[in-house]
């Protein structure tokens, strides 16, 4: 009775959950196009989307990514063999208990008629599983752990998703375990099904104390071999039919022994009661919680996957976009991959963004999607992180649900930027792979206005002074080799920047052996506020044939530098 | 010869021919290029941004083949110099070399400074030589005309880089001679293709770009062969999307020097990679291999003349 109403709540509680989350799918996106689409039609474009993938030559890749990425895991077996084990044993051990246990009535005993849950292999099997998938959690305990070095994140909730499916297994164990002990179990089963005399009573209790671990009132091991013997008889006569050796259950008769210290202070049956509670709590509590966790993706892993495998990530209708990127966010479970491989790694060891790594972002850009209301100074970190990125897609290559990390990203970038916040990493060189996609053109060329124009006005220039300049000590910058000027102009001359104008100081601002002559004169600020530092190619050919080893191109290094830090230091 | 094999970020996602032609080619003459998953990027984006956040990465790249035992080939300058760079820090700044090992020591790595950085391209002229890559020549080229464009970071600033003669660099020169192509005097030979600037001022990026093409193809050139990735990709895709948005002109096909190198020593296509290059046309391929020819000739012509 309290089962069922437990049960009942429980999947009350996982079903509002699954209708949730799914309809996050439809209702939510990152950057949407300027004229809304409903749900309804996002549905609609989903559906199309699936059944011209079935009904077409593409249903062979269907099929191929059903096998290949949804069975085998071939991203994660690629990877990491390791990883790969981990996830398996989990996967499969907990799949087969559920079908094969937890729903034994339904399932096992429609396919197997001789089904019972105290028989081999049935017995052996549930121990083996439920092995199998502490097994698998030892190695993911051990993987957090151990790579926590290479910057893999944990949270709270992912240290929460693997005791839970501890305490269910474990549980599940210590309940065998006690009924393995248990006498007043054994002694139902007797009322139940044996019609013995006393003696006969008494020799199979024996060999049950010896040999199949119950906790007697009225014996304790070592018997006398005869009785036991002959107990083994009527128990090869009465009860093996229904009932294998306990120890086939190896885990749990092995857990009894933790069990049997509860038992001899609430009593055997009080303990499998307790235990009983307990497994089935966590159960349908585990089952309760799934959808508002990351154990969601046991669906949306699935499909995310199955989406990259028939499309290869080009998805056209701007529908279905929006649709996988949600599809994408809800399949992350936060395993870190991305950013074990991450290329930009040490940019987050020095920048100390949690942003700069891939999982992180995946992870915040949920909130972003959702349109919630977010904190400026966390936006802004935020938006770094999208910047701070090579783009050399590693993430998406390695990402084991399959997420268009991508795409997610470049829209959200961008999505960020045109909301008019100026980004400082706009002019590093993250930007070259940006301008060579050519997405979003017209976001980039708004949003890096919007820098220079904040540069513009953060720093004095050269035209904007009228009186005559008061002469000061040359300027702090960490390379003085500018002090050895003496204002040959060569590297002016040679500078293809410079010949790239037609009036190149209204263009530049300063040319570059101004830029040496002003900070020879300490005026650190007009240097850093010259166009010119901004539109050197960095190609050295100034540093090369300057006669005087003058390191210009280095110089202006520390004067970006140093006028980006100044700029975020006003910022902040 | 075995080298832990730096590809750098925009190699393996943009430019993969770049990779296979060089590890075939450098194959020929065995060495080994092992891939080493755990390199990171260079650190070179970042440089405009923060120094230190520049040096960094390279370090742990290097402690990484250090632990490894290998020394490390690179393909890209900018990532070639990157390296250099931070291993030229480091020699002088003792106090940043604790720092950054300290941030790596959380991973167990450390940097010494025992790691070699080499260029692809000086394994090929020094380490094997122009000698030993003419005996195993299937053909040679005749009538090739090659605009060569170095890449500023491969030269400059030479006491970092240490390539070659900053001002007249032989590498390149002589290892188009080995293969038969010309390497064409032009002016932009040394100078910048633009790709720094690119998305932060992309109409000077552009005018770069520009001026390097219609210079190689004033000069005469029938492709050009940039050796930076960054360059590569500036000629391959950015010359590709201006023409194709109406700047005019006619393109300027790319042809990597492990390709034309690879076609003179027979290697496999696919390993070539040719047609991956977006500005070549089948047309062009063919063109190319039509220029082939055996190696053999120029020795006859060479012993008859003595003989007269």
């Amino acid at each position: 009775m309290t089962f069922n109403i437990l049960l009942g709540l429980a999947i009350i509680v996982c079903l509002v959950g699954l209708f949730l989350r799914l309809s996050i799918w439809f209702t939510q996106g990152i950057r949407p196009p300027e004229s809304p689409i409903s749900a309804k039609q996002r549905i609609t474009s989903a559906l199309q989307g699936v059944l011209s993938t079935i009904f077409s030559a593409k249903i062979v890749l269907f099929l191929k990514s059903l096998i290949v990425d949804l069975l085998f895991q071939k991203r994660i077996f690629d990877k990491s063999s390791l990883r790969w084990a981990a996830h398996s044993l989990i996967f499969v051990g907990f799949i087969l208990l559920f079908f094969m246990h937890a729903l034994d009535s339904v399932i096992t005993e429609s396919f197997f008629a001789d089904y019972q849950s105290t028989l081999n292999p049935y017995l052996f099997l549930r121990n083996a599983f439920g092995l199998m998938v502490l097994a698998g959690l030892g190695i993911a305990v051990f993987r957090r752990i151990s790579l926590k070095p290479q910057r893999l994140k944990t949270y709270p909730s992912d240290w929460a998703a693997i005791i839970f499916i501890a305490v269910i297994m474990l549980s599940g164990m210590l309940l065998e375990g006690s009924k393995i002990s248990s006498y007043t179990t054994y002694q139902g089963m007797l009322e139940e099904y044996g019609a013995f005399d006393e003696e006969e009573e008494k020799a199979l209790e024996a060999y049950w104390v010896e040999e199949m671990g119950i906790i007697s009132p009225h014996m304790q091991s070592p018997l006398d071999s005869e009785a036991v013997a002959m107990g083994q008889e009527i128990n090869a006569d009465s009860c093996m039919e229904c009932h294998s050796s306990n120890k086939a259950a190896f885990a749990s008769f092995a857990m009894a022994k933790v069990s049997r210290p509860f038992s001899a202070i609430l009593g055997d049956s009080t303990t499998v009661s307790l235990f009983w509670f307990l497994h089935i709590v966590a159960c349908l509590a585990f089952l309760a919680w799934l959808p508002f966790s990351k154990m969601f993706h046991i669906i949306a892993a699935p499909v995310s996957l199955l989406i990259k495998g028939t499309t290869d990530d080009l998805v056209e209708s701007p529908a279905n976009l929006l649709n996988v990127q949600m599809v994408g966010l809800s399949a992350c479970t936060h395993c870190g991959s991305c950013s074990l491989e991450c290329s930009s790694n040490m940019f987050f060891e020095s920048f100390n963004n949690d942003f700069i790594l891939p999982s992180e972002k995946v992870q915040y850009l949920k909130n972003f999607a959702a349109g919630k209301e977010i904190d400026p100074v966390v936006l802004k970190r935020l938006q770094e992180g999208l910047y701070v990125c090579t783009s050399c897609d590693r993430c998406t290559a390695i990402c084991p649900s399959g997420i268009n990390l991508k795409q997610l990203f470049i829209t959200s970038r961008y999505a960020l930027l045109s909301q008019g916040v100026p980004e400082t990493a706009m002019l590093s060189h993250f930007s070259f792979p940006l301008a060579l996609a050519q997405n979003f053109v017209d976001d980039h060329l708004k949003a890096l206005k919007q820098v220079t124009e904040l540069f513009r006005q953060s720093f004095k220039h050269l035209s904007d002074i009228t009186s005559p300049m008061t002469l000061s000590n040359a300027a702090a910058v960490d390379n003085d080799t500018f002090k050895s000027c003496f204002s040959c102009q060569r590297c002016t001359n040679i500078c293809p920047v410079v010949r790239s104008y037609e009036n190149p100081i209204e263009s530049l601002g300063m040319l570059p052996h101004q830029i040496m002559f002003s900070l020879g004169v300490g005026k650190l600020d007009l240097a850093m506020g010259s166009q010119m530092i901004w539109s050197c190619s960095t190609c050295y050919l100034c540093q090369e044939h300057c006669p005087n080893q003058v390191e210009l191109t280095d110089i202006f290094y520390s004067l970006k530098n140093g006028a980006i830090q100044k700029i975020d230091a006003g910022a902040n | 010869m075995k080298y832990a094999f730096f590809q750098g970020c925009n190699i393996p996602i943009r430019i993969q021919q770049y990779a296979t032609s060089t590890e075939a080619v450098l194959g020929a003459f065995d060495v080994e290029l092992v891939t080493i998953p755990e390199f990171n990027c260079c650190g070179y984006p970042v440089r405009n941004v923060d120094e230190k956040a520049y040096i960094l990465p390279s370090v742990r790249n290097m402690a990484i083949a250090e632990k490894q035992g290998l020394s490390i080939l690179v393909i890209c300058n900018c990532c070639f110099s990157s390296l250099k760079k931070a291993q030229n820090t480091l020699q002088k700044d003792n106090t940043l070399l604790t720092e950054l090992n300290g941030i790596l020591a959380k991973e167990g790595l450390k940097y010494s400074g025992t790691v070699q950085i080499k260029h692809y391209l000086t394994v090929l002229h020094e380490d094997i030589g122009t000698e030993k890559i003419k005996t195993k020549l299937v053909n040679k080229f005749k009538d090739l005309n090659i605009a060569v464009l170095h890449g500023c970071h491969i030269l400059r600033p030479r006491e970092i880089t240490n390539f070659d003669d900053s001002f007249v660099p032989r590498i390149t020169e002589d290892l188009m001679q080995t293969a038969g192509a010309t390497s064409l005097e032009w002016r932009g030979k040394l100078e910048c293709c633009g790709a720094a600037l690119a998305g932060i001022n992309d109409e000077l990026s552009h005018k770069l770009l520009q001026e390097k093409v219609s210079g190689a193809q004033d000069a005469g050139a029938d492709y050009i062969t940039p050796i930076c990735s960054y360059c590569h990709l500036q000629f391959d895709t950015t010359q590709k999307n201006l023409v194709s948005q109406g700047s005019g002109g006619k393109i300027l096909p790319v042809l990597l020097y492990p390709q034309l190198l690879g076609l003179c020593l027979d290697l496999p296509e696919e390993q070539l990679g040719i047609e991956e290059n977006s500005t070549i046309k089948k047309d062009d391929i063919a063109r190319i291999k039509s220029l082939l020819g055996p190696p053999v000739e120029e020795k006859k012509r060479r012993k008859k003349k003595a003989a007269a």
